[in-house]
């Protein structure tokens, strides 16, 4: 699995991890992000249990396990945190694991042993360490009901989850992490934001609410990451896309 | 160099893999023993239902003959204990289930888990991680094969469990062909109803035989499969025996 550090400054540290090669191919590809902030780590949607054993040889290169304080997921599909009960196997006991207060019941399905530390619809703002804050934003109903992105003011990075979220065939891939050609991008992510996104009124509370943020890099759990200006590229182009096209087929 | 790494790879992967894999193999074949087991048992009902409406026949036939029918009124009575008994049997074995169901998923889990964690193993084992990965794997897959010998554990009380019942259904089998022997000799001695006697004694041992194909089928399938959650426990416990305490703490 490939690993690639976002941002770097001093003990603060931004990674992210996909594109697994050795993937089957029926299983979608995700991306899995971890923060550090010195011995302090919290990985965020550390992903389904096919990924769980890659992701754990590919982030023990980069993180001891003993340094990982927190597990954010950001929904509760299996992609997102179906390899949980393993993770917590393996992470120190006393790991964080945070999840929106509507799924904790559900969650506790794939791994009834897991203590969660629910946030609330408004999202909720954490420590990692002793100084490096980070903020839970709701995204509601994009696509989950119960869905949270996670900010860092100080590393400029918004990871959106499935917002931002592209299925990119094999015969696209070009082995980078980052959209180059925003257009040429926009056919991997159309479909998915259509059908996946159900709500215009949440989209553009989202929209009101991320644009206020300074994000240097926009990191979806699916596809390639945006940065510079493909973020703005990205948040105008899903402000002007029709949403829910789940609803056609029932008014047939 | 590059071969030397390569085989101290191959060689690391061949020790680490396989546990699970020996498992699942066996694990499978208990489950289907035990379902197959349970899918014998599962005529029980209907058996008993058809021995309980005989008893009832023949207690109508027995008060038809009067003093001639008092042995068998008694017989019939007793038959309708052993259908009790059966009843009983029954009841206690659909719990049996349950719980077993519950002990298979378990199993079944545990072995997703193993599987999962046994791959992590073999990637982090390739030199370049740092040794408490391994470690932390290698603790995780103890953990986990620890629960799931547990769990073999009690699958094994369960099986001795629904053994024993297969034997309480034995044991019925062979009073009510006891039972269908001594209708058959008052029937001798019954005159009249002699021939209604004889029909109630013949439908009876049929019966028994129905029901002693079902458990000596259910009795195989029962035997195998506690075999097999013996093996199991044996490979769980091998396995454990085999992470060594150095590599869980080095
Ligand atoms: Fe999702
Ligand atoms: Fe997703």
């Amino acid at each position: 699995m490939k690993c690639e550090t976002l941002f770097r400054s001093g003990d603060h540290r931004w990674l992210v991890f996909g594109q697994d090669p050795d993937r089957p191919a029926n299983v979608i590809d995700t991306n899995q992000y971890v923060i550090c902030n010195g011995a302090n780590a919290m990985m965020l949607d550390p992903g389904g249990l096919e990924v769980f054993p890659p992701m754990m040889a590919s982030l023990t290169h980069e993180v001891a396990l003993e340094e990982i304080r927190a597990i954010f997921l950001s929904h509760q599909d299996p992609d997102i945190g179906s390899s949980l009960p393993l993770w917590r196997r393996i992470c120190p006991p006393d790991v964080k694991i945070y999840l929106s207060t509507l799924w904790s019941g559900f969650l506790s399905h794939f791994d009834r042993g897991a203590q969660f530390t629910t946030i609330p619809d408004e999202g909720m703002e954490v420590l990692l360490g002793s100084d490096l804050r980070l903020r839970f934003i709701p995204a509601h109903y994009l696509h989950s009901s119960g869905n949270f992105n996670v900010y860092d003011p100080a590393a400029r990075i918004l990871f959106s989850g499935d917002l931002g979220a592209a299925l990119i065939p094999e015969s696209a891939r070009t082995g980078t992490m980052f959209v180059t050609d925003f257009n040429a991008h926009i056919p991997f992510m159309d479909g998915f934001h259509r059908r996946w996104m159900g709500s215009t009124r949440a989209r553009d509370a989202w929209l009101a609410a991320v644009s206020k943020l300074d994000i240097d890099i926009l990191a979806p759990q699916h596809g390639l990451l945006f940065q510079g200006d493909d973020v703005k590229r990205f948040l105008d182009w899903l402000a002007g896309l029709d949403i829910g096209s789940g609803v056609a087929a029932m008014q047939r | 160099m590059n071969t030397i790494a390569a085989d101290r790879r191959a060689e690391r992967t061949y020790s680490t893999t396989q546990r699970a894999d020996r498992l699942e193999a066996r694990a499978g074949a208990l489950l289907s023993d035990c379902r197959r087991a349970f899918h014998a048992f599962g005529e029980l009902d209907e058996l008993a239902e058809n021995l309980r409406i005989l008893s009832l026949n023949a207690e109508l036939a027995a008060g038809r003959a009067g003093d001639k029918g008092r042995a068998v009124r008694a017989l019939t009575q007793y038959t309708r204990e052993l259908v009790n008994r059966l009843a009983q049997i029954q009841g206690e074995m659909n719990g049996l289930r349950t719980q077993t169901y519950a002990l298979s998923s378990n199993i079944l889990l545990g072995l997703l888990r193993l599987h999962l964690f046994e791959r992590a193993a073999d990637l982090v084992n390739d030199g370049s991680h740092p040794p408490s990965a391994m470690r932390n794997v290698n603790r995780a897959f103890a953990e986990t094969m620890t629960a799931m010998v547990d769990t073999l554990d009690s699958m094994a009380v369960a099986v001795e469990d629904l053994a024993r019942r297969a034997h309480g259904v034995e044991e019925v089998v062979s009073q009510s062909d006891s039972i269908a022997t001594n209708i058959a000799i008052e029937a001798a001695a019954a005159g009249v109803h002699e021939k209604e006697f004889r029909t109630v004694s013949d439908t009876m041992r049929r019966y028994v035989d129905d029901l002693r194909k079902m458990i000596d089928e259910a009795s195989e399938c029962v035997r195998r499969a506690f075999e097999k959650a013996e093996s199991l426990r044996r490979i769980g416990l091998d396995s454990l025996l085999g992470i060594s305490h150095h590599q869980l703490t080095r």
